[in-house]
């Protein structure tokens, strides 16, 4: 048997949901489409679909990558439950990757990639894009977006984008999950309730 | 027919493997309970996060209690709604890709079926029988002419009666949840407060925010007057009134409609009190109660409720199948 070297590439975390296979970096079928608070009933819906296309099973993958947040909390958690569950059940390496690392993939310069997060804030992270490759020049963060924007230096800001794998692929942007079972999204904020329980 | 279930409606994370809706070779729950003390109440979003930390090691253990592999199940029953949707979500998603991988069909189950079907656990099912759901969100009486057929007769006109013990514990600073702690309280003592005849609308339905007013008002009041509260008092006055508020309804469903059998369902079944007002009042059909253990959410009783529902209807859901934070049981 030959080694495989395919590729399941998933994002729910923003308003458009991701989901990539790839034969080493070249895209075999991706879908990248505008949701409408329905990620959770076109993911595995879609995924069924581009397995199909290519007549492939779980099994024939090399890694699950995933997006795992910051962005919508519920839904990041589609993305990242399934991945996790399609990784422990058939035993494929698990990669996690900042779901705004990969929105900026699809842009090139200095990016700035935020997802907004009400009363002025938003999640947010910045990136120097090449054509090839990519890297984060600051902590991802939740915070006030107009006095982060004062800070910093950017060539452009973007709220989407369809993912560039292959620039994702040649980063030090992805993180293997050594244990599939704890792998969380990264939510860069607390629930009210605890904020409001850590107050007292 | 080995069926994989899955719940994660509220705060607990279970998988379940049954066989033939009878025997449990595994159910697996792990319950966030602890952590939602702090917050006096289960937090939604707390509970999605907790969710989701748990979701494929439950997966693994409930395999590995039952000895078996992905490839020894015929079915997974995953709860559909109603519920927390966050929650619900994390489940329904996580059996969708579990189902996927392995090449298994998948169906979706409603909740209170699966709270029903806890009975089947130890007790057979004889038709046709009244059920009666009390938990922290339902209080309906339910009449079954046959397997996974649900005809509701009646339904609270306001709050759950888990939810009328929620909010009078947390007057009585008993802490969450309410239900252990009023129960075990009001065991104590004889009531020495009277509580006010509780009216409904229909035959079969419910009122619980009537006798919840009566108590804080009560509490407050007294509290005003700087007078002490016999909380031991309270608590039985009020658990006497609430219960025979359900034993009553009950009662007169199952002369109205014949049935054979009477059966208690959902979370508030694990109380003590309606547990014996049952056994007292019920000699003359048969009657069941689940056992303590699956009285609360488990996946035990969505697995066996899965079996049945597929029985019925041996049609499996599509990839697209969704969470309903609300949802009709039919």
């Amino acid at each position: 048997m030959s080694q495989s070297l395919k590729h399941l590439v998933l994002d729910s975390a923003t308003d458009y949901l991701y989901i990539g296979i790839f034969e080493e970096d070249k895209p075999l079928r991706e879908y990248y489409e505008l949701g409408h608070n329905d990620h959770s009933v076109k993911l595995m819906d879609e995924l069924t679909k581009l397995f199909d296309a290519l007549n492939m099973k779980v099994t024939d993958l090399a890694s699950i990558i995933v997006g795992n947040g910051p962005g919508s909390y519920t839904g990041v958690r589609i993305g990242v439950v399934v991945a996790k569950m399609l990784a422990w059940t058939k035993d494929v390496p698990l990669y996690t990757v900042s779901s705004l690392a990969l929105m900026a993939s699809g842009h090139t310069g200095k990016v700035l990639a935020w997802i907004d997060a009400r009363r002025n804030h938003a999640f947010l992270g910045l990136f120097e894009v090449s054509e090839t490759s990519m890297k984060a020049l600051d902590k991802e963060q939740y915070t006030h977006l107009d006095t982060y924007k004062d800070t910093v230096a950017f060539d452009k800001e973007t709220t989407s984008g369809k993912p560039n794998i292959k620039k994702l692929f040649n980063s030090n942007l992805l993180t293997h999950a050594t244990h599939i079972h704890a792998v969380a999204p990264v939510y860069l904020r607390q629930t009210e309730a605890e904020r409001n329980l850590n107050d007292k | 027919m080995i069926v994989l279930g899955v719940e994660s409606s509220c705060d607990e994370t279970s998988v379940s493997v049954t066989q033939d809706g009878k025997t449990i070779l595994s159910n697996v729950v792990f319950s966030q309970i602890t952590t939602h003390q702090a917050f006096g109440g289960v937090v939604p979003e707390v509970a999605s996060r907790e969710h989701i930390k748990k979701m494929t090691v439950v997966f693994e253990e409930a395999l590995q209690k039952a000895k078996i592999t992905a490839k020894d199940i015929d079915l997974v029953a995953v709860t559909k709604g109603p519920g927390l949707i966050g929650s619900l979500l994390v489940g329904i998603n996580g059996a969708k890709a579990f189902a996927f991988a392995n090449d298994i069909p998948i169906i979706g189950v409603h909740h209170i079926a699966g709270h029903i079907y806890a009975n089947q656990i130890e007790s057979t099912m004889e038709f046709p029988l009244i059920a009666l759901v009390v938990s922290g969100g339902h209080t309906e009486l339910i009449l079954m002419k046959d397997h996974y057929s649900f005809e509701k007769l009646g339904e609270t006109q306001d709050d759950a009666v888990g939810e009328a013990y929620d909010k009078i514990a947390r007057v009585l600073e008993l802490g969450y949840p309410g239900g252990p702690a009023i129960d075990e309280l009001a065991h104590t003592k004889a009531p020495t407060y009277a509580m006010p005849r509780i009216q409904t609308k229909g035959d079969y339905d419910f009122s619980y925010s009537g006798l919840k007013s009566h108590v804080i008002n009560l509490v407050n009041t007294l509290k005003m007057k700087k007078e002490p509260i016999d909380k031991a008092g309270l608590a039985s006055a009020f658990q006497q009134a609430a219960v025979k508020h359900l034993i009553d309804k009950s009662l007169k469903a199952v002369e109205d409609t014949h049935a054979k059998m009477f059966i208690v369902a959902g979370g508030v079944s694990a109380n003590k009190h309606l547990r014996s007002e049952v056994e007292a009042h019920f000699t003359h059909v048969k009657t069941s109660v689940p056992p303590f253990a699956y009285c609360t959410d488990n996946a035990a009783m969505m697995g066996i409720a899965g079996y049945y529902q597929y029985q019925k209807n041996p049609v499996s859901d599509s990839m697209r199948i969704n969470g309903h934070s609300r949802l009709n049981l039919e």
